[in-house]
């Protein structure tokens, strides 16, 4: 019988290859959106997995508005609960939203292990940690950028020399550069000796990371700069806080294409009913059971959704991990990048797609009484 | 005991305000490998009285037994799973299915059997040859002539192997020399291989090659001639 669905597809080939077109349109739309919104949830959740806090300026949102001083990170290790404090200074050369930022983050090559896990792909970290201008450069931003190990990588006063390239558990790391962290404070137009962006910090197990996080604002309160702690997800959520509204509204958008999809195929088969409701009728005078005959509508459904749906994400999916997007605001960067979970999303919901559109037209397919269908031109 | 057992069966709708009733407290007896015609002017329920033979439609009231199977009763699945197994329909345009080709046609009905490849392979091939067609198998339904559609027809009327066999105006749609061809293919079907047949027709040349001819007029049954008299008929409770 599955050979009977197949032919009734071939045999109206403009209308099925139409129907499928604007299947993979829309679920190639709803790929996209989902990867946004997906990059905004991993941006959240890997940020939070390693109980660390970010001390920022408090009422500063932007890197080049936040400047702590080196110091504060003796006085925030002296606070019950922290385990380790790294000092960052970030430097991008866009603070506004954009896709193609570049983020430098200045770290003391010593610590940074403790405090991300990373892997190199490419290279070395010897260069990174022995010379003063090295630097480890993420895997999505040296795809995107074109930057390669040995090669020197300028942009406005930033000149580093890459000495290797890393991949990371948290999709954002890899849009960012590493270099040490005096390079960043004295790098020509920065002239930030003394002060960095942000104070990392881990918590030892066992501590409340919010009670700690307001003890470090209560300690550092009497000091030249009042600080705002929060938890690493908590911070990256509010960094892209302007982004996240504009995120949200498109989840609708992607709600709205697989509407789309449901449509369009709906349609379609509808059509397809209408034209062969005498069919349908011929086929259960054969002996052709009621759920049968609906099960060929709903295959026939499910097969436009199925075909239409992972041509659109698989095209979706190779064109994002080809471009390697990541969304850039405030020094945060949010990949936009795909993932076996929106592959299978994609899948599962041309699946559930296609059988809901199928319903309709099978309950007609099999409710229109057999002699009348019969009687039918 | 009869193959075809119909008892006190009525069909009635409305039509507006009016009440049509087309069969009226109509009984008959089918007998296993009679060719059994029926006659009667348009509109007299000839077909209404097939389909509800054939399990597509139901009466108003009365009862009908098939193959010792009481068939008014049934639910819409084990209808269809009855007629998969029990009935063939010839169709007076056809209705072949236009994307199958005429062996996948034949082989339909047999998709619904519990049989193995093979044996559905055979059943296929002997119904073809049983019609003359073999040798356009693979050929689609908008490759043959009205003659040879009806002839795929039958065959997928026959390749289940039912225990009856309905044909509605069998040569409604042909010329009158395919019509001959397949008034002669019908015959010997029954008379060959023993199928029972129960053909609606407005052709009195074809409703004489069936042995029983029944005339059905105002919701009763005449019987016209038999072979085989006495047979049992009764319309209308005469």
């Amino acid at each position: 019988m599955f050979r009977y669905v197949l032919k009734t597809l071939l045999r109206h080939r403009t209308r099925t290859l139409l129907t499928i077109c604007g299947a993979a349109v829309a679920m190639f739309v709803f790929c996209g959106v989902e990867a946004i919104q997906e990059g905004l949830r991993r941006l959240v959740t890997d940020s939070e997995s390693n109980r660390g806090l970010v001390v920022y300026q408090e009422n500063r949102f932007c890197p080049s508005t936040s400047h702590l001083p080196v110091d504060y990170a003796r006085q925030i290790a002296k606070i019950p609960g922290v385990r380790e404090v790294m000092p960052v200074q970030v430097w991008t050369n866009n603070c506004r939203a954009s896709l193609d930022v570049v983020v430098f983050n200045g770290v003391n090559p010593q610590q940074v292990a403790q405090f991300r896990t990373f892997n190199i792909v490419d290279g070395t970290a010897r260069g990174f940690e022995t010379e003063s201008n090295g630097a480890l450069v993420g895997f999505t931003l040296a795809q995107r950028r074109g930057i390669k190990v040995g090669e020197t990588f300028s942009i406005g006063p930033m000149s580093v020399k890459v000495s290797g390239i890393f991949r990371s558990e948290v999709a954002a790391e890899e849009n960012v550069i590493f270099t040490p962290l005096d390079y960043l404070q004295l790098a020509e137009g920065t002239d930030r000796a003394g002060t960095v962006t942000l104070h990392e910090v881990i918590v030892q197990s066992g501590f409340d990371l919010n009670q700690v996080a307001e003890s470090i604002d209560q300690n550092l309160k009497s000091g030249p700069v009042a600080t705002k702690t929060r938890t690493r997800g908590a911070f990256m959520a509010n960094a892209v806080t302007d982004l996240v509204d504009f995120i949200r509204f498109t989840a609708w958008l992607g709600y709205a294409c697989l509407g789309l999809v449901l449509s369009i195929v709906a349609t379609t088969t509808v059509m397809s009913v209408q034209d062969r409701i005498k069919e349908y009728a011929v086929l259960q005078t054969l002996g052709v059971r009621p759920l049968t005959a609906m099960r060929l509508v709903v295959t026939e459904s499910s097969l436009l959704c199925i075909i239409g749906g992972l041509l659109g994400a698989g095209i979706a999916i190779s064109l994002l991990a080809w471009l390697r997007l990541a969304m850039t605001t405030e020094g945060v960067s949010l990949g936009i990048a795909p993932s076996f979970r929106l592959a299978g999303l994609a899948a599962v919901l041309s699946v559930a797609v296609g059988v809901l559109a199928g319903i309709g037209p099978a309950i007609q397919a099999v409710q229109t009484p057999i002699v009348a269908a019969l009687r039918r031109d | 005991m009869a193959l075809v057992e119909i008892r006190n069966i009525t069909k009635s709708f409305r039509k507006g305000e009016e009440t049509i009733i087309p069969l009226d407290n109509v009984s008959l007896d089918i007998h296993e490998g009679e060719f059994v015609s029926l006659m009667g002017p348009s509109g007299t329920g000839k077909s209404t009285l097939l389909n509800l033979v054939s399990g597509i439609d139901r009466p108003t009231s009365g009862q009908l037994v098939v193959g010792g199977v009481e068939i008014t009763g049934l639910s819409r699945s084990k209808l269809a799973d009855w007629r998969a197994a029990n009935l063939g329909y010839i169709f007076q345009t056809h209705n072949l299915i236009p994307v199958l080709t005429a062996y996948e046609n034949v082989e339909l009905p047999t998709l619904l059997l519990k049989i193995s490849a093979a044996e559905r392979r055979q059943r296929v091939r002997v119904a073809l040859e049983a019609v003359g067609l073999t040798d356009r198998a693979h050929h689609y339904p908008r490759q043959l002539s009205g003659g040879q559609e009806q002839r795929v027809g039958i065959a997928r009327a026959i390749v289940a192997h039912p225990k009856i066999v309905v044909a509605d105006e069998p040569t409604g749609s042909l010329d009158s020399e395919t019509s001959e061809q397949i008034q002669i293919l019908l015959e010997r079907l029954n008379r060959e291989l023993g199928i029972t047949l129960l053909m609606v027709t407005h052709d009195s040349e074809l409703s004489r090659m069936a042995r029983r001819q029944l005339h059905l007029d105002r919701g009763k049954i005449k019987e016209l001639a038999s072979e085989n008299q006495p047979v049992s008929v009764s319309a209308g409770g005469a």
